[in-house]
């Protein structure tokens, strides 16, 4: 356990490192979330919707803020396994599944804190119909950061389930591409899952990719009330432990077959 | 015309050298389409959802997303030099090896690289245009063709040269710079759809700095009968000229940059 959570507290340290890139990087998102803001509002200029300009706006914010916590990967296990330097990984005293869960998970959530914080700072100070608005109650802040952190546990799952296809075919661009749209598309990202036809929605948000940050994204701007909260938490608890199981499971079969790569 | 000649030699050496992995070619090239199709789908779910989009009917907007696939993304599949390799080949030390030989250094970095899986995402872009324009009724006429070519071109020129912004700056900082993003990839975002939806800074952003509206927007919307802010026909032909005197800026630049450039030396 001490193992974990000393790898824990380095990779932390060690994404708080790239500051100047990571002004870039916010400046880039801030710029692609102004464009998408300012397309929704003409759109809702063109037709009234039943939900306020306000919710989109806020949940386009969000979904910026928190884009590094989806896209930020592990190029050192990718890495590994191209050169074969994943045979050391194998002799270390730890479970690998459980050693790269945690790294990951640290990189996904300094990244993302780091980049996330000063946007959503900025996102507030915009002029109102632009910018974020406050969450709906206290309570819905504090059930919107329990289920962002529940939504970590399942992105990081999701995460070592893309990184199991690299180890089983080496080059598995192809199959990342295809994971990664899924969870572009279907995490709202691409388009808030609140503006899929209704019809869609429903089956939507049952999906893991909704647990991610649409659920908390939800239970911020008060779409999902939080009196509904527990079974919110149920539904991404669940899928985190099946995604950890697929995963762990994934990761003890690619072990048997694992090909070492000399050079 | 011996460059062109090099560069059509150089293309037809790398698509084969790519097709010689015959299953992860495919898959990737799959992968693409799938990515494609995913941005499609959200313009789809918009659509079905607001109908309308100002003046634009769903059917416009299909044709501004094609425009757009099409022209970004052959330029990604002929310029992967310019618009993916550079950066590396600056960091490597690389580049010093184009130095030596008797060509010009950007010639030889177009010939370095070409994105064949980009051909299904240049399809979904076609796909796009047909649709939107059997939607909104098009009656095509030989000027028509002629401004959607031009179109299609001078988009791909000044796509091309807003990636040698990248280029640029790699040469005097090495490192890649992220914010040049904004204008390439943020621009094809924007500019997916037509922009007198957006607010002034943007629409000067896009029509001044990178003039994705001249090169788009004005001849699209010329040959879908609504012509942008009521402008006559001929400049539906002239402003897309802005993208080939972007390109010819950039590569002004570029040379000019080169005689900075210092070496990594790895």
């Amino acid at each position: 356990m001490r193992a974990y959570i000393s790898v824990f507290k380095m990779r932390l340290k060690m994404e708080t490192q790239y500051r100047g890139a990571m002004l870039g990087g916010i400046i880039c998102q801030m710029f692609f979330g102004i464009v998408l803001v300012a397309l929704y509002r003409a759109l809702f200029d063109s037709k009234a919707q039943t939900i306020p300009i306000e919710q989109v706006t806020t949940y386009v914010w969000l979904q910026q803020a928190f884009f590094r916590m989806m896209v930020a990967t592990d190029m050192d296990l990718w890495d590994k396994v191209k050169t074969g330097n994943i045979s050391y990984d194998l002799c270390r005293p730890v479970d690998m599944y459980w050693f790269y869960y945690i790294r990951i998970s640290a990189q996904k959530l300094m990244g993302s804190l780091m980049r996330g914080i000063p946007m959503m700072i900025v996102a507030f100070l915009l002029p109102k119909g632009w910018g974020m608005v406050l969450p709906t109650s206290f309570a819905g802040l504090l059930s919107c950061i329990l289920a962002l952190v529940i939504g970590l546990l399942c992105m990081c799952a999701l995460e070592n389930i893309t990184m199991g296809f690299t180890m089983r075919t080496l080059d598995a661009k192809g199959m990342q591409g295809l994971l990664n749209l899924l969870m572009v598309t279907f995490s709202g990202n691409l388009l808030p899952l609140t503006l899929f036809p209704d019809s869609w929605q429903k089956v939507i948000t049952m999906l893991p990719y909704a647990q991610l940050l649409d659920a908390p994204i939800r239970l911020y701007t008060g779409e999902y009330p939080v009196s509904g909260a527990p079974l919110i938490f149920l539904r991404q608890a669940v899928w985190a432990v099946i995604l950890i199981l697929l995963g762990v499971w994934f990761w003890r079969a690619n072990r048997k077959k694992m090909i070492v790569q000399g050079g | 015309m011996n460059t062109l000649h090099l560069y059509i030699r150089s293309m037809g050496m790398l698509l084969k050298s790519q097709l010689q992995y015959t299953s992860s070619f495919i898959m990737q090239t799959l992968a693409q389409l799938v990515m494609e199709g995913g941005e499609m789908l959200a313009v789809i779910l918009v659509i079905d959802r607001f109908e309308t989009l100002k003046q634009w009917i769903g059917g416009n907007l299909f044709f501004f997303f094609g425009l757009m696939s099409v022209s970004f993304y052959i330029t990604e599949f002929f310029g992967r030099g310019v618009t993916g390799n550079f950066p590396s080949m600056v960091r490597s030390g690389q580049l010093d090896t184009l130095l030596l030989r008797p060509r010009g250094v950007l010639t030889q970095v177009l010939c370095s690289g070409m994105d064949p899986r980009r051909i299904s995402c240049i399809a979904v872009g076609v796909v796009a245009l047909v649709m939107g324009s059997s939607m909104s009724d098009v009656s095509w006429s030989v000027l028509k063709v002629l401004a959607l070519l031009e179109s299609v071109a001078m988009s791909c020129m000044l796509i091309l040269g807003l990636f040698m912004i990248e280029d640029i700056f790699c040469i005097h900082s090495v490192k890649s710079v992220e914010l040049v993003n904004a204008l390439t990839y943020g621009g094809r975002s924007a500019c997916q759809y037509p922009i007198d939806i957006y607010p002034r800074p943007l629409k000067i952003l896009f029509s001044v700095v990178a003039p994705f509206a001249l090169t788009m927007h004005v001849p699209a919307s010329y040959i879908l009968g609504k012509p942008l802010y009521g402008w006559p026909v001929w400049t539906a032909f002239v402003t897309p000229l802005s993208g080939a005197l972007v390109l010819a800026v950039m590569i002004m630049l570029f040379y000019r940059g080169m005689r900075f450039y210092r070496s990594t030396g790895s």
